[in-house]
């Protein structure tokens, strides 16, 4: 007998509702949603196959499909469905569990995407800051000039980050090879391949002009948050660039004199991330009905602390308060070690996946299959 | 009584300022009217008062209103036991004709000769009605009308029926033919809940209803009974009851069909005698439909809540029922979830996953063509019996839509939210068997998008619902037109009607059927059914007490009257009659039952010997009002009658004439109670004098009909045919009369069809029939 032999996952519908999907099991499969989505192809509309997927806890299906990255989260899926079955959030949900399935090692997926290991989550970062500082004998507010370099030599600084930044990259690619296993049919996964640096490039070109973002209607606030938030961390890892190629080619001291191109940027960009991190704070609140799970705050807290301590650090420093700067700037680096060392297992992984995913589509789009 | 006519005129509403009224009163004079007055408002106190006095003062008895439509202001000008005839001056003539022909440049516009014609034509016309029409009084039986509710079946419809025609005072008697009350929703495990918020299943309470019933000190049980007949007519029904599956010499004997009858011959004809008269058919000696039983009881109407039974599902091929022991039907389901714990029939292993199968040979030309409404709510609740053994649970529902009536959707949404329900559109494939005796479902065309195969412990097939009426009588009508509802094949054997603004109607007046008996529907729908149901029946038994038609000529008086010295007994008003009202007799002469009759006058359109008629609706007086009016000779002027069914088409014309649609002058209308009662010795009169053309208009016939007596508008185009050799007979084109079906809400049609007929007639040519 052939066809596809279904088991559904209660577990995984479950787990799917918990994410913020919690709707789904609303909709009766009108298709509404896939009509009125702007960014749905008619080739392989979604979100409505998505939806019944998610209803009958096809785990294998959902998560490998590249169609829920395609999804910005626009919203006006869930606006339009006749049901209040949310089509946009439960798509959100799939990447939120494609991310935690993806993760390796897989328990890191669970620390970091659930409430309640929060405390250990940062508590590891501190406890390294707190060591090293410890090792150097730099446990106390040092008297004088505030210069965090003193304090806390950068050297140090990336010794801890760029390891951690490694695990980062590897772990991630490690995800992102599974996901394109499993997203690529066998058959086709040669065809996939050739071509595919076009695909990719033409992609990151689309996500540089948030072009897919522009489409969305509902929710055209959520636009130039993301983009400011875009910007703001492209910004700041110009920035980052600049100052490594400082320290390490010029050998220039740290503090930067604030008229220095570096500084400069680092400081617009700063503004930038945090005007687009509080627009999307300010977006969330406003609209109460799109759900909100932890796995969305805790990244936008977490982008929040990292711009508004860091800002802090500096304005600190600037006033010098050597009392509350030192402390602020330890727990800026214990935010920036989360959004750099768990960017694999926080919905920061989107800009991975998504890019992948998205490439993928255009490549199979071109190669017509 | 020597009749004293008056005739009024209103001058209000434009009729006044279109006509010359002096002309028009002049009409009446001439009729030797003794009494013609106008007024400028009719209908107001002071007009109905000048009526009143002429009525008390000069004896005026028969009075013709010359004012607005027929179908408006019949309470103001009603006045008691006096002959009323209208005249349509207001819709009839001035809203829906030019009054002025066009004149030329500095002319006064002049009053069209043709339309001050019309209105008068209009008043001849009506003062020869009255003088023809008799005032109608009351039918009165020797027998006294009996007010007793026969309620056949006591299922939930039956029993709320029962309870509701009680509860107002009326005697039921509740006929069951199960050993117990309930039908099939005391077999239910639970039920979805039937108040607010619908979200819940509920112990069933039916329980409650059938002690109610029992206890009820107006309500007589009979379980293990059925209708063995149903002699006699409403309020003078005469029903024989028997033991359930038994026979006996009271049983009703089977429709006769003609060609039967004519094989038979003179000799097994029913002799002659109440008691003797007997017929035979297969075999087996009946009594003849017009015999009488001694011990029959008496009742006054029928509710007829008989129900459904489920459909066959060894007729499923592809589906394995009878074949796997783990296939199993809706009905079957229920059952097995009332026993301690679900498990299924193979090996008595608790059934964790099971799949619902949806329009099993529902919706299907080969099976039940249509929805039987409830499965939908039935799978989804037997979901949730599934869903209660645990967590690990699993129920699939393959369906072509869901269908969820009324509040039900709220109950289909909350089964929605079970994560362990999971539901999709799919067409099933197949069913197929391991060695464990477990079950693999294959489903193609799902929403999943793809073919999808589920392997699970039990499939529920949820199967449809079969009319009891589709193969029984269970009525057993003592009529000569068959024991059992006709025509039901129109609606795949339930007993059902087209009369859409009269449901619980059945084609036999008394007789009113409820719940799934007439259609497909839930428990509350059937509770809800079964009170129209009993209203109806209260209904039809106090008009026969007051002797007046029941519906639809709600409180008619008249009832065909039949001249049976010159019958020649060719039983073509007992075969047309659309609701079985005459029961010949062993020589083929018609034996009315007035309280069957619904005053169509099919039956006087039938008569070829013109026996038959009405004291207010007769041939005398149709044929005489065709004769009334003059038909100018000059060249180029034409005349043409229309027949008009007084239920949509007339309807349809006075809001026509309302929208100020207008029509050619050259038509003279006149209403009908129903095109059924269309007499074609009309169309000859008229023909015959010269008149050029006649277009009758009636209701929609065939499957979707619209007609008001079922059959009227289908007879009338049936008998057509005879008209194209009655004017043959006088050299006529056949052209020169057509029957038009017009809807109620077709008004816009009018002009257009007035229009066509006026030019087809242009066509022809004037009729050569002018002067004779």
């Amino acid at each position: 007998m052939a066809g596809y032999s279904v088991d559904p996952d209660v577990k995984f519908v479950k787990e799917i509702q918990k994410l913020g999907g919690e709707s789904l099991k609303k909709c009766f499969q009108c298709a509404t949603c896939s009509v009125i989505c702007p960014l749905s192809s008619d080739e392989k509309p979604f979100p409505r196959k998505e939806m019944i997927w998610a209803q009958w806890g096809l785990k294998d299906k959902l998560v490998k499909n590249s169609d829920i990255w395609a999804c910005h989260q626009c919203g006006d899926c869930s606006t339009y469905c006749p049901r209040g079955a949310r089509p946009g959030d439960v798509v959100a949900a799939a990447r939120a569990y494609a991310i935690r399935e993806y993760a390796f090692p897989r328990f890191m997926g669970n620390l970091v995407g659930e409430g309640k290991y929060l405390p250990v989550i940062l508590a590891i970062p501190l406890a390294i800051i707190l060591l090293v500082l410890a090792a150097l004998g730099n446990l106390k507010i040092p008297a004088g000039e505030i210069v965090y370099s003193k304090f806390l030599p950068i050297k140090f600084v990336d010794s801890i980050f760029l390891p951690f930044a490694g695990l980062a990259i590897i772990s991630l690619g490690l995800g992102v090879r599974k996901f394109w296993n499993e997203m690529s049919p066998s058959r086709y996964r040669h065809l996939v391949g050739r071509n595919f640096f076009k695909s990719l490039l033409e992609t990151i070109g689309e996500i540089v002009g948030h072009v897919r973002f522009k489409k969305c209607g509902t929710n055209v606030g959520r636009f130039t948050a993301h983009l400011a938030v875009f910007y703001g961390f492209v910004g700041l890892f110009a920035t980052t660039t600049m100052v490594v190629f400082y320290e390490y080619i010029l050998h220039r001291e740290t503090p930067l004199p604030l008229y220095d191109p570096a500084k400069i940027l680092g400081n617009i960009s700063a503004i930038i991330l945090f005007i687009g991190i509080s627009l999307v704070i300010r977006n969330r609140l406003a609209n109460p009905d799109q759900s909100s799970s932890y796995f969305d705050w805790s990244l936008i807290l977490m982008i929040f602390g990292v711009v508004t301590s860091g800002i802090l650090t500096e304005l600190l420093r600037l006033a010098n308060i050597a009392n509350l700067a030192y402390p602020m700037y330890v727990v800026h680096l214990m935010f920036v070690f989360y959004i750099i060392g768990y960017l694999p297992y926080s919905k920061l992984a989107h800009m991975v996946y998504r890019t992948v995913a998205l490439a993928y589509k255009r490549q199979v789009e071109t190669i017509g299959m | 009584m020597e009749k004293k006519y008056g005739v009024y005129i209103c001058t209000g509403c434009d009729i006044g300022k279109s006509l010359d009224i002096e002309k028009l009163a002049g009409v009446a004079a001439k009729s030797k009217v003794p009494i013609c007055k106008n007024h400028p408002i009719l209908c107001s106190p002071e007009g109905v008062e000048l009526i009143k006095q002429d009525i008390a003062g000069e004896g005026v008895n028969t009075v013709i209103i010359a004012a607005c439509s027929p179908r408006v202001m019949y309470d103001v000008f009603d006045f008691g036991p006096v002959l009323v005839e209208r005249v349509n001056l207001r819709e009839g003539v001035v809203w829906s004709h030019e009054a002025n022909k066009a004149g030329g440049e500095g002319e006064e516009a002049a009053i069209d000769p043709e339309f001050q014609m019309l209105a008068e034509d209009y008043v001849r016309m009506g003062i020869v009605k009255a003088q023809k029409g008799e005032l109608p009084e009351p039918y009165k039986p020797e027998e006294e009308i009996n007010k007793k509710i026969l309620v056949i079946g006591g299922g939930v419809t039956g029993m709320s029926a029962a309870l509701d025609a009680a509860s107002v005072g009326y005697e039921v008697t509740l006929v069951e033919k199960e050993k117990e009350l309930g039908g099939f929703a005391a077999k239910l495990y639970k039920q979805a809940a039937k108040t607010y918020p619908y979200t819940d299943i509920e112990t069933p309470d039916i329980q409650s209803k059938i002690s109610a019933v029992s206890s009820h000190a107006k309500i007589d049980v009979r379980t293990e009974t059925e209708v063995a007949r149903i002699a006699g007519a409403p309020g003078l029904y005469h029903v024989s009851f028997k033991p359930a599956g038994t026979e006996t010499e009271w049983d009703v004997p089977p429709k006769v069909v003609a060609e039967e009858e004519a094989k038979a011959g003179e000799g097994a004809k029913p002799s002659e005698g109440g008691e003797a008269a007997q017929a035979e058919a297969g075999g087996r000696v009946y009594k003849d439909i017009l015999a009488i039983d001694e011990n029959a009881e008496r009742y006054g109407a029928v509710v007829l809540a008989t129900g459904w039974k489920p459909y066959d599902a060894t007729k499923l091929d592809s589906l394995g029922f009878g074949k796997y022991p783990n296939v199993i039907t809706n009905v079957m389901m229920e059952e097995l979830a009332s026993k301690e714990s679900l498990v299924r029939p193979s090996d008595g292993k608790p059934a964790k996953s099971v799949a619902f199968i949806q329009c099993a040979g529902q919706r299907d030309e080969k099976h039940l063509p249509y929805c039987s409404a409830t499965c939908c709510i039935t799978s989804l609740k037997q979901a949730r019996y599934v869903r209660e053994q645990g967590d690990d649970a699993k129920a699939f529902i393959f369906y072509k839509d869901m269908r969820t009536p009324g509040q039900y959707e709220n109950f289909y949404k909350s089964m929605q939210q079970d994560p362990g329900v999971f539901l999709t559109k799919g067409d099933v494939v197949s069913i197929t068997e391991d060695a464990k005796k477990n079950l693999t479902v294959e489903v193609d065309n799902t929403l999943i998008g793809e073919k999808i195969t589920v392997n699970v412990d039990m499939v529920v097939l949820a199967t449809g619902m079969v009319p009891t009426t589709q193969n029984e009588a269970i009525l057993n009508l003592a009529y000569r037109q068959g024991p059992s509802l006709i025509d039901l094949e129109l609606f795949n054997g339930f007993a059902d009607s087209n009369f859409i603004c009269f449901p619980y109607e059945t084609r036999r007046t008394g007789v009113y059927a409820a719940g799934c008996v007439r259609q497909p529907m839930n428990i509350p729908m059937c509770e809800d059914d079964a009170a129209g149901a009993a209203l109806k029946a209260i209904q039809c038994i106090e008009s026969a007490y007051r002797g007046v038609s029941v519906h639809p000529r709600s409180g008619d008086m008249s009832y065909p009257d039949f001249f049976f010295a010159r019958c020649t007994q060719c039983k073509r008003c007992t075969e047309e009659c659309p609701f079985g009202a005459l029961d010949d007799d062993e020589r083929g002469t018609p034996k009315p039952n007035p309280t069957r009759c619904r005053r169509c006058g099919t039956c006087m359109g039938a008569c070829p010997e013109r026996i038959i008629g009405f004291k207010n609706y007769n041939i005398d007086m149709i044929g005489s009002m065709v004769k009334s009016f003059e038909v100018p000779e000059e060249d180029g002027i034409y005349r043409v009658i229309a027949f008009v069914c007084e239920n949509d088409a007339y309807p349809a014309m006075d809001m026509a004439a309302m929208k100020g649609l207008k029509l050619p002058a050259a038509i003279r209308v006149i209403p009908v109670r129903c095109l059924g009662s269309m007499n074609m010795v009309w169309i000859k009169d008229a023909m015959s004098r010269g008149i050029d053309g006649i277009i009758l208009l009636g209701c929609k016939y065939g499957d979707d009909y619209q007609c008001h007596f079922a059959k009227g508008s289908e007879l009338a185009n049936r008998r057509m045919d005879n008209v194209g050799e009655t004017l043959k007979s006088l050299a006529l084109e056949s052209e020169r009369v057509k029957l038009v079906q017009v809807a109620i809400d077709e008004y816009d049609k009018i002009p257009q069809i007035f229009n066509e007929f006026m030019e087809q007639m242009e066509a022809i040519g004037p009729s050569p029939m002018k002067g004779f």
